[in-house]
């Protein structure tokens, strides 16, 4: 839909902005660029809507060169948020929203009221029409920012590190928000960012650039971070990648084993047979009451009288993913993540040896061989 | 004027030389002093309206209704109390700096840092020493932005004067007039830009003298 | 005090006097010339220094020509230039107006020029990136962000121009110097403290107006950012 063709930006003092980008974005997902700053991210983002022209190659939008295009009509049509908002001081909220139905020649009537669609689709109270920008926190702007930039409905949108001014809670909040929108309105997105975890919390699809204008990597969240393209990617994405990894994972996915799991009323005669150092305890529903060290059962009597350790925590095969599973298995005192259905009920167990194990082979390798690649960044 | 007189005759200017130099400097204490008493009025006056905001509004609307007075008619109210004076041009003068000095010094206050107000009482700095010693000290380049737009109006309106005898060099303009004769005119004119763009000049140096710390950094006027 | 009511009712029986309200020395026509002078000055210097202003501003070419222009502007002896002008041009209204002209252009022409320069370039961006051409961005966001300033710039220069305009009385206008200057050449004190109270009157006037148009044209979003009325 959106297609770089060898696209070039120096400026006349000699920096190379953007260095020979081919890129094709995907329809109707989410393209996030991501790198350190001056690694050009922005520039190229701003090439999409004629904010700034390229030195050399095409931008094509649906096949069509953005050139051919007069650069207001085109950016029209194209969704623009950016970092501090951009909000018009002198206009209240509502005709912020409006301003590109307007320019469009929309009636006034008409334009406020789609405005005031939007105002309620971002999440502001119908109250705030009135305002005016600065009497407005931070992220209720931004919110006000994604109004306005979908203003005429336009199939993309570009968003130029649009929830980085906020605080991490309001950000946290802006991306779920934006999230959720996202799956009502299914744009295309360029979202660029300088920060890899938000780019691989919303991103379908990402590219690093690094510094100079060049196209590192470009691949799902999944890929970048099980097989980076080399040592820049790998140290961009993080230390830590292997574990986030995990988040690509679905618990469900994850294969359990039944364990050492018994009823509180088994007779610890019972229990000692099993012959584990752990057992877990469960009452007749299957809701795990907690860990009972084989070592310091009673002498008699049944499991509801062995002292238990707790739990740590759960991770639920409905909801949550492989990396809340290791977590809960390295919280375990039995060192075994507890896995839970919908109603609570103990599926089944996994250590962390298994849950790498699952991850590994989730992206297609061994996990010996992703253990030898992490060595070999070092 | 009769035909063929040329704009500046060099030959009067230089027959005149001791005259300008003393009318000179009658212009410069009828200009400069009302920027001195301007500013020994609006430093405490700013302080004021920065510490207590409330009170801005009306100072402000005050000083603007004065600035909005033309100076002829405001040297007339006065001439009935303070006669054919030079104090006479220098009240009104005074007050017109005052439009520009008390905001600049409220701007100028308002440009100190927050953290470096709380440091300054962090320290033990009592509000008294904490604006004598850190507070005006940074708001002095916002200041002296305010003092080089007072001292060059002050200069420039001192002609006006003239018209009850006190104008400095203002006389030189009446005196063409009534001679029919333009290079007083001329003279004047150029003596009074030159008085005001060099005291210009100098607040610009003086202020780079005072605040060391602000030298690599552009202040705007 | 005493004298200060006095004063006043000097003033009062001036205005009230029925002389002073016919004819070519009263003060309607006195009135009607000083704001004729000043309305014309005033509509020319606008119309130059708000184009220059914007102009400079919008695209910030001639940014360092204008700032000069102004500081230079600011030396010049007004009561000089007027004088000169009628030395040199004779007794005539024109060159007098051009002279005021001259004289209100640079305060509207800097004012405006820093009010379009100071709008946030984040703003700037974003009203080209929602699609507006650069007479959009002008007029749309520009201009009214920049309207205290722009507003800050006429009023200076109408308090200039009506100030100028009354000492033009000195080599011979009209207007409602003519009052004070002639009341100084009889030593009739009623006469000249009498056209001071006009001439402040109308100064009282200026202002007003102005703190009423700026209630009326800047948008109350910009309100608590600009800080000087």
């Amino acid at each position: 839909m959106i297609r770089f063709n060898a696209v070039s930006k120096s400026y006349p003092n000699g920096t190379t902005a953007v260095d020979d980008l081919s890129l094709e974005l995907a329809e109707g997902g989410i393209t996030v660029l991501v790198g350190p700053s001056g690694c050009g991210k922005t520039t190229t983002l701003r090439m999409i809507n004629r904010m700034v022209e390229p030195t050399s190659g095409t931008v094509s939008l649906r096949g069509r060169d953005i050139r051919e295009v007069h650069a207001p009509e085109l950016r029209r049509g194209i969704g623009y948020v950016i970092q501090h908002a951009g909000l018009f001081p002198h206009r209240t909220i509502l005709d912020n929203i409006a301003t590109v139905p307007l320019l469009l020649g929309w009636s006034r009537k008409k334009a406020r009221a789609r405005a005031a669609e939007l105002l309620e689709l971002v999440g502001l109270p119908e109250e705030m029409a009135k305002r005016y920008p600065n009497q407005l926190s931070g992220g209720q702007q931004q919110r006000v920012g994604v109004a306005r930039a979908l203003g005429a409905d336009p199939p993309v949108l570009l968003m130029d590190e649009p929830f980085s001014a906020v605080d991490p809670i309001v950000r946290a909040e802006l991306q779920a928000e934006f999230i959720r929108l996202q799956k009502e309105l299914h744009k295309t997105i360029v979202f660029v960012t300088h920060d890899i975890d938000e780019a691989i919390k919303l991103g379908d699809n990402i590219a690093v650039f690094r510094t100079g204008g060049k196209l590192a990597q470009f691949d799902t969240p999944e890929q970048l971070l099980a097989h980076p393209a080399d040592d820049f990617v790998a140290g961009f994405v993080g230390q830590d990648r292997g574990i986030r990894r995990l988040s690509f994972v679905k618990a469900g996915e994850v294969p359990l084993r039944d364990g050492p799991v018994l009823t509180a009323t088994t007779p610890v005669a019972q229990a000692r047979a099993a012959a584990e150092a752990w057992l877990l305890v469960v009452d007749d529903g299957r809701r795990p009451l907690g860990w009972a060290p084989a070592a310091e059962l009673p002498a008699s009597g049944t499991l509801a009288d062995a002292s238990l350790v707790p739990l740590g925590h759960t991770f639920s095969l409905v909801g949550d993913s492989a990396r809340a599973a290791l977590d809960s298995a390295l919280l375990s005192p039995a060192r075994l993540a507890v896995g839970v259905d919908a109603d609570g009920a103990v599926v089944g167990v996994a250590d962390a040896q298994e849950l790498s194990a699952v991850a590994a082979a989730e992206v297609g390798e061994p996990a010996a061989n992703a253990e030898k690649a992490d060595g070999d960044d070092r | 004027m009769s035909d063929g007189e040329p704009l500046v005759r060099w030959q009067w200017i230089g027959d005149h030389a001791g005259e300008l130099a003393d009318y000179t400097g009658v212009h410069l204490r009828l200009g400069l002093l009302p920027v001195l008493f301007g500013l020994i009025v609006s430093v405490p006056l700013g302080i004021a309206c920065h510490r207590w905001r409330w009170l801005y509004a009306p100072v402000l609307t005050v000083t603007n209704i004065l600035y909005s007075i033309p100076s002829l008619a405001l040297f007339m109210i006065f001439v009935r109390y303070t006669g054919l004076t030079e104090r006479t041009v220098m009240i009104p003068l005074t007050l017109y700096t005052l439009s520009v000095l008390v905001p600049n010094v409220v701007d100028g206050l308002a440009s100190v840092p927050e953290p470096v107000r709380q440091a300054a009482t962090a320290l033990g700095f009592g509000p008294v020493r904490r604006v004598v010693q850190v507070e005006l000290p940074i708001a002095v380049p916002v200041v002296i932005a305010g003092v080089r737009v007072a001292a060059v109006s002050s200069i420039s309106l001192v002609a006006v004067g003239q018209l009850i005898g006190q104008g400095g060099l203002g006389y030189y303009i009446t005196r063409g007039l009534q001679l029919d004769f333009p290079t007083p005119i001329v003279t004047a004119i150029v003596l009074i830009m030159l008085l005001a763009l060099t005291t210009d000049a100098l607040l610009v140096l003086a202020q780079r003298l005072l605040t060391p710390w602000s030298r690599n950094k552009v202040t705007s006027s | 005090m005493n004298d200060f009511l006095n004063q006043v009712r000097l003033v009062g029986d001036w205005l009230t006097s029925s002389q002073q309200w016919h004819g070519d020395d009263g003060i309607p026509h006195r009135l009607a010339e000083h704001l004729t002078y000043s309305g014309v000055s005033l509509l020319f210097a606008a119309l130059i220094g708000l184009a220059f202003g914007l102009l400079v501003g919008h695209t910030g070419r001639g940014a360092f020509a204008v700032a000069s222009v102004a500081n230079l502007a600011r030396a010049i002896p007004t009561f000089g230039l007027v004088v000169l002008v009628v030395t040199l041009a004779g007794l005539s209204t024109t060159p007098v107006l051009v002279a005021l002209v001259a004289l209100a252009i640079p305060p509207i022409l800097i004012n405006t020029f820093e009010g379009v320069r100071g709008v946030d370039p984040v703003t700037r961006d974003a009203a080209r990136g929602v699609g507006m051409t650069e007479w959009e961005v002008l007029i749309r966001v520009e201009v009214p962000m920049s309207l205290p300033l722009i507003l800050l710039g006429l009023r200076i220069a109408a308090i200039q121009v009506v100030a100028t305009a009354t000492v033009a009385a000195y080599p011979g206008l009209g207007g409602l110097g003519r009052f004070i200057v002639d009341g100084l050449s009889r030593n009739d004190y009623q006469l000249v403290i009498g056209g001071s109270a006009v001439v402040v009157l109308l100064a009282l006037v200026v202002q007003i107006v102005f703190t009423a148009l700026r209630r009326v044209v800047v948008s109350p979003g910009l309100r608590v950012s600009a800080s000087r009325s």
